[in-house]
């Protein structure tokens, strides 16, 4: 069981002494404009931007003292999507899931084997396995991307914007793979930290929400403690009624335009 | 599958063949009896000293020459995410020949034998460091591969400022072999000394494969699933310019091998980039020993030079390749 913790993060001019905990089981969703240093924050618990200030730790391990194989081991991280270099088979990259376990693609034996095969079976993607990556559709590669992910089998999962760009589909049934990992599903137990645009989607899934702006958290919370309108005017410079978990967004607030914008 | 466990095997019995080939072809063809005999040192005293001196070693010397730009260029598309990426295309090859040209201008080569690879290397070494210190900073791949072209113009200029001064038609006639590459009159001394550069070279990018896998994902991602990428680029430098530097000590600049190899063998192996080397340079060691032995037996005057014919054969694939790109890989 590892949780994670943000202690007094700072990354000049982006991340403000930021402090935030996540524990095993828990779906923590960030929410926040462009430019509110969300992916910034994201990255330090990577190690892929090294912080200023304070400290990331898994469980108790400061994660600046681990090794890039004993980070991935803890933590399985699931950017935004790009383009792959080449156009790998299905089965390879969910493979690549095991890299810090030590497998080689192609010649995956005993655990790993076992792994890559459930992390597809999971994501629905069995039937593709021996397809190329060049001939699946964009919902279909987010689940591949997934599926590694699961394949780590580490306790915590970070995922920046799993669901962009995807029709309504795949966001449902992405975040529904992402909310079974964090329930014991999927070989996972931990938690996932995700940041979505989404914020329909976001009260949907998350068991709670950290709204960030300008580098700082607003406000950390619960769906009902945190989601009001008034957040949103002050988050995002939006005008939106809100019906318990389901927001209609209905425009930008004059006189208060979105400040990244 | 059983396709992609043949194509070592099938790669090392090319190999073989196209050796034994470069011994049987030429300006007088050999009977493989007379071949097998002077192998083990009988028959008659010309055809042992035509396989052992001649032939043999110049075959030995393109299909070595081959297996480091083959699997250097393997490794560089890997790192760098790029098909285009080699070591001629980066200016590594350019860069090399330069430094060594230098090392025969300034009668350093006649210290030792071994200056004369060290020479090379380094230049290699310089050129990709600059590469990979350029890939850090930017993004583009395009970018990098225009970097490339300047390192690679730059060489050209200073070389050909240095055959302005030539101080004698003989070492006119060496600089020209450097820059056109050729394996022609290679003695097996001349393999020795490269070699032990070219299998360190050969060693370190294999010891860095694995990574080369998880970057196909890009860089954050690649990070993320444990791969040091500090540790991987200074590797596949390394690895990278050792063994182009030694192919360069031994035959000079030879380009587009290592673009055509790795091309050919990508979909026997799923596309995926650690498992492109081996192949890739046993299959760019086959490509120089035939291109060889067609500048050997082809009817021509002058005997032409096997970088001549590598880029004959490499720069319009090379166009070919980069018109295949698809426009969203930038």
């Amino acid at each position: 069981m590892t949780d994670l913790l943000f202690q007094n993060i700072t990354v000049t001019g982006r991340v403000t002494q930021v402090d935030l905990h996540l524990d095993c089981g828990e779906l923590v969703v960030i929410l926040g404009p462009n430019g509110a240093g969300k992916t910034t924050l994201l990255k330090t618990a990577l190690n892929l931007i090294k912080p200023d200030k304070g400290q990331v730790f898994y469980g108790s391990q400061d994660n600046q003292s681990l090794s890039p194989i004993e980070r991935a081991k803890c933590v399985s991280y699931l950017p935004q999507i790009r383009p792959m270099a080449w156009p790998n088979i299905v089965r390879d990259i969910v493979a690549l899931g095991r890299y810090s376990h030590g497998a080689s693609l192609g010649r995956l034996k005993g655990q790993d084997k076992m792994a890559v095969n459930e992390a597809l079976s999971a994501c629905g993607l069995t039937h593709f396995s021996e397809r190329r990556i060049d001939s699946l559709s964009g919902g279909e590669i987010a689940r591949v991307h997934c599926a590694r992910a699961f394949a780590a089998k580490a306790p915590l999962l970070i995922a920046d914007e799993p669901v962009a760009a995807l029709d309504l589909h795949h966001q449902f049934k992405i975040m529904d793979l992402i909310r079974d990992y964090t329930r014991g599903h999927h070989g996972g137990n931990g938690g996932a930290l995700v940041v979505l645009h989404d914020i329909n989607l976001a009260a949907k899934y998350a068991d709670r929400l950290v709204w960030m702006k300008d580098g700082h958290i607003l406000a950390n919370g619960t769906v009902k403690d945190t989601l009001t309108t008034a957040r949103l005017a002050d988050i995002y410079g939006v005008s939106a009624s809100i019906n318990e978990t389901s927001v209609q967004i209905h425009g930008v607030l004059d006189g208060q335009p979105n400040p990244k914008a | 599958m059983n396709f992609h466990r043949a194509l070592i095997p099938a790669l090392i019995f090319a190999s073989l063949m196209s050796l034994l080939a470069a011994c049987a072809l030429g300006s007088t063809p050999m009977s493989f009896g007379q071949i097998f005999n002077a192998f083990i040192g009988r028959g008659n005293a010309g055809d042992i000293v035509v396989i052992w001196q001649i032939r043999l070693p110049r075959a030995i010397s393109a299909f070595c020459v081959g297996a480091a730009l083959g699997a250097s260029g393997a490794a560089l598309q890997g790192l760098l995410r790029n098909p285009l990426a080699e070591p001629g295309i980066l200016g590594v090859s350019a860069t090399a020949s330069l430094t060594a040209t230098f090392a025969i201008y300034y009668g350093i080569v006649s210290i030792s034998a071994w200056t004369m690879p060290i020479a090379a290397i380094l230049g290699a070494l310089l050129a990709t460091t600059i590469i990979a210190l350029a890939a850090v900073k930017t993004r583009s791949v395009v970018t990098l591969i225009l970097i490339g072209v300047g390192l690679s113009s730059f060489a050209g200029a200073t070389m050909s400022l240095l055959l302005n001064f030539a101080p004698n038609p003989f070492f006119l006639a060496d600089m020209i072999n450097w820059t056109l590459g050729s394996v022609a009159n290679r003695s097996f001394a001349d393999i020795l000394f490269a070699l032990p550069f070219l299998i360190l070279g050969l060693g370190i990018l294999l010891s860095a494969r694995r990574g080369l896998s998880a970057l196909t994902l890009g860089e954050d991602a690649a990070s993320g699933l444990g791969v040091n990428l500090k540790k991987q680029r200074v590797l596949i430098v390394l690895g990278a310019g050792i063994a182009t530097g030694a192919s360069v000590a031994l035959a000079g600049a030879i380009g587009f091998v290592g673009i055509v190899a790795p091309h050919v063998i990508r979909p026997f192996v799923r596309h995926d980039p650690a498992r492109t080397l081996i192949p890739s340079s046993l299959l760019a060691g086959v490509f120089l020993v035939i291109a060889d032995i067609g500048v050997r037996v082809l009817p021509t005057q002058n005997e032409l030079k096997l970088g001549v014919v590598a880029a004959l054969i490499g720069a319009p694939a090379f166009i070919w390749i980069a018109m295949q790109r698809r426009s969203l890989h930038d």
